[in-house]
């Protein structure tokens, strides 16, 4: 389970969120742009400091402000997609789902294992060979999964994964996501600012506006009109 | 249509270059001047009567008569061995002085730079070199008036050193001990060449072959031009520098010490100047040739430390 | 009558002379342009013969030239590569005071008259400088060396180097970067993997503009390291000497810097086509 306390003052408005996430459930986060969505998962995962707060993972602590625990984004075991989901182009698709592993430095055939597995968990692996710089939106979004769950992550984490996808591709990742999260039994927190996909692939749904939580609660409930910024 | 254009421009590009390069051969014919070939030490009043163009002004009060000119027939390049550097400043005002009117510009380099240049098309008036050779060469090659190049002074080499010695020398012979760092001229400049030659003069007289070599394996470079042999000793990067001994008498006293070379040994470097076959001023030319080797011109020669010829 | 001079004029106007005048006008600049660079250099080939060139390449001068300047230019660009590469990237990550300061100061060495840079260097490291005269009462001297001229390269060729990096760097999509560091990569092998590989094309475009300025580096040289042929005297010192000494020295090794250049250009055209097949 993922619990977040936190606060960081940014540029317009302070954020200041709590959040839950149960394994085995996908928590939306929807809210519009600039509202601290993309800002919060990159607290999560270590890129950003917050000003204070706490961050605890299935008990393990990743952050406690109070008492100057900050472990380091390569130690924190999370599967993090950006909304640029930036496979790396120069490096085959194989090479980027392996790169998490080989990070860790694992056992080549451990490695080989996993990367052939998670491959063909998401499909790709008759694209194994080729230049991920040559791949279309599609393909490209299901290397990135790979390579963060490649590594057993205890975390997954994905920022607008359905933007640059057409509707096809957004069916077969949507479905991917749902058996994963379920069968690895990890909590996922996926940010969208679209309410189709929410109420498609959400359990639960948690609405920002400027940095403070505006609603919590079931995606298919979600009231019509935000209150403090009038969104939607 | 691209490949038309392409042409088109080479055609276009063609005739300008044709055009620019018909100003060459216009310059072809020597004007003739009336310019006393002889004697180095010209009065004032011979100077007169030699300018065809010379008008008397009723306004000149002074001793000498001053001319008449047109601006633009009255400004002069001069291609000026870099050793005259410290001079060239005095020598244009002075020159400009007695010839109001005129301007005078003086290109600085090593001797062998200018002649280059001049050889490959440069425009001067008036060619000042610091070596006997070049000269003959020019002028071999036709690029000077005949008859007009004429001996204007004369130069010594001599050792200097930085203000605090560093390398403590005190005599020539010093100059081979290991570990002292030397500047010279490259063997192209003309005082380079006089360098070698006093080098040899003194290891045959007075030190020996092994001084020469020594002192040879001293020098950490050979410098393009004199004064940048005389900057390298003034910074105190070298022990010493050879040069001409004009430079270390107009420096201002305490720049350098210095070490004077036997006469016997030295090598006597001849300053000549000419005016150069494609001046478009060879009047204002003789002018300046003629100041040089007047008692004006001498004057300040020997004010920068040029012996007389 | 007026009917068929309207025929005519329309017929003129139909024809739409507007294109056909866009592509005159680039067919000049292009054969403007062309013929300003490529022609000094084929003169340059025509002036020398094949016999005299091979005859002067033997020359002593000629020889030590070429090896002091492929030397001493190759580690100038191993060094800025080296601590370079590194510079840069902290650079454009992280923001330090007196950062402004020191963007200004890689771009110094390029609008600096490389005279100015030599006199400047003279006065710090020389045996009379700043910090030379402390090195030299340990008995080491800087400047008429070969380490001089080094140093001198490095400094007016740097910038190039620098300022294609830290640009490349900075325009680096973070994303990259963050998903490896999430992925458990190290800076090191961020470094080395992704941010490298990634910009290898600018970075060798950069080097490439290093080489090249350092190769042909001249007035800081004579200044600071002087003349001296075997240790300090680079391609360029014997080409100045030369052509004022003996021509045939000058062009033959003018000559050998137009070869060296065309081939440091031709094999980085080819790295970089095989860079683009690959990708």
């Amino acid at each position: 389970m993922l619990e977040v306390v936190i606060s960081k003052q940014l540029r317009e408005y302070t954020l200041n969120l709590t959040l839950r996430a149960q394994p085995g459930e996908i928590t939306v986060l929807m809210g519009l742009n600039g509202s601290g969505k993309s800002t919060t998962l990159n607290i999560v995962a270590g890129l950003l400091r917050p000003d204070a707060g706490t961050i605890l993972l299935n008990d393990r602590c990743l952050c406690e402000t109070r008492e100057g625990i900050d472990v380091p984004p390569d130690c924190r075991d999370i599967g993090y997609v950006l909304q640029n989901p930036a496979v790396f182009p120069h490096m085959t698709v194989y090479e980027n789902v392996a790169f998490g592993l080989r990070a860790r430095h694992y056992p080549r055939p451990y490695v080989s294992e996993k990367t052939s597995e998670w491959m063909e968990h998401l499909q790709i692996s008759d694209l194994a060979q080729i230049k991920a710089g040559r791949l279309s939106g599609g393909q490209k979004q299901r290397v990135a999964l790979a390579r963060a769950l490649a590594t057993k992550p205890e975390l997954l984490m994905l920022d607008e994964p359905f933007t640059a996808l057409d509707q096809e591709s957004t069916r077969g990742v949507k479905d991917l996501i749902r058996n994963f999260v379920r069968e690895m039994n990890i909590p996922c927190v996926l940010v969208t600012h679209r309410l189709l996909d929410s109420q498609e692939i959400g359990d639960r749904a948690l609405v920002i506006c400027r940095g403070v939580m505006e609603w919590e609660g079931s995606p298919g409930q979600m009231p019509e009109v935000c209150t403090i910024c009038q969104c939607r | 249509m691209v490949l038309i254009g392409v042409i088109c421009g080479l055609l276009v590009i063609t005739a300008l270059f044709a055009g620019c390069t018909q100003s060459a051969p216009a310059t072809a014919t020597p004007v003739p001047t009336t310019l006393p070939a002889t004697a180095p030490e010209t009065t004032t009043a011979a100077l007169v009567a030699a300018t065809p163009s010379a008008a008397q002004t009723t306004v000149a009060p002074t001793a000498t008569p001053v001319p008449n000119f047109t601006p633009s027939q009255s400004n002069l390049v001069v291609f000026t061995a870099a050793s005259l550097t410290g001079a060239s400043n005095t020598i244009g005002s002075s020159f400009t002085k007695a010839y109001p009117g005129t301007t005078v510009s003086f290109d600085l380099d090593g001797t062998q730079a200018l002649k280059t240049q001049v050889e490959n098309g440069a425009y001067a008036d008036v060619f000042i070199s610091a070596s006997n050779s070049y000269t003959n060469t020019l002028n071999k090659e036709g690029y000077f008036v005949p008859n007009t190049v004429q001996t204007l002074t004369t130069n010594y080499i001599i050792v200097i050193l930085p203000p605090s010695n560093p390398g403590n020398i005190q005599t020539l012979a010093d100059l081979a001990k290991p570990g002292v760092r030397i500047a010279m001229e490259a063997s192209t400049v003309p005082a380079g060449t006089a360098t070698l030659a006093v080098l040899n003069n003194l290891a045959n007289d007075t030190y020996s072959q092994t001084w020469k070599n020594q002192t040879i394996s001293n020098v950490v470079t050979y410098e393009t031009s004199e004064p940048a042999v005389a900057t390298k000793v003034g910074l105190g990067e070298v022990d010493a520098g050879f040069v001409y001994q004009s430079t270390a008498t107009a420096a201002p006293s305490g720049t350098y010490q210095s070490i004077t070379i036997p006469k016997k040994d030295n090598y006597l470097q001849t300053y000549t100047i000419g005016i150069l076959n494609g001046s478009k001023n060879k009047a204002a030319a003789a002018w300046f040739e003629q100041f040089m080797i007047s008692s004006a011109g001498q004057q300040i020669l020997k004010q920068f430390g040029f012996t007389a010829p | 009558m007026k009917q068929n001079m309207a025929m005519f004029l329309e017929r003129f106007r139909k024809k739409n002379y507007r294109p056909n005048l866009t592509y005159l006008i680039a067919g000049v600049l292009i054969a403007a342009v062309t013929f300003y660079l490529a022609f000094p250099i084929i003169a340059l080939l025509i002036r020398v013969t094949p016999d005299m060139f091979f005859t002067t390449l033997k020359d002593p001068d000629v020889v030590r030239a070429l090896w002091l300047s492929l030397f001493t230019t190759v580690i100038t660009l191993t060094i800025v590569i080296v601590v370079g590469t590194p510079f840069a990237y902290f650079h454009s990550r992280y923001s330090y005071p007196g950062k402004v300061v020191v963007d200004t100061l890689i771009d110094l060495p390029l609008v600096l008259p490389p005279a100015v840079a030599g006199v400047a260097l003279l006065v710090l490291y020389g045996r009379a400088g700043i910090l030379g005269h402390y090195f030299n009462m340990f008995g080491i001297s800087i400047a008429f060396t070969t380490l001089a001229v080094i140093m001198a390269q490095i400094f007016v060729a740097s910038p190039f180097y620098l300022r294609q990096a830290k640009s490349l760097f900075e325009q680096l999509d973070p994303a990259y970067e963050q998903t490896a560091r999430t992925l458990g990569a190290s800076s090191f092998r961020i470094l080395a993997l992704v941010t490298i590989p990634m910009t290898a094309g600018g970075l060798i475009s950069g080097a490439v503009m290093t080489f090249g300025r350092a190769l042909g580096e001249f007035g800081a040289t004579i200044m600071f390291a002087g003349n001296l042929p075997g240790v300090t005297q680079t391609m360029p010192l014997a080409v100045y000497v030369g052509m004022e000494g003996d021509i045939n020295v000058g062009l033959t090794i003018s000559i050998l810097l137009v070869i060296i250049s065309f081939a440091i250009m031709i094999v980085v055209r080819i790295i970089q086509k095989m860079e683009a097949a690959r990708a």
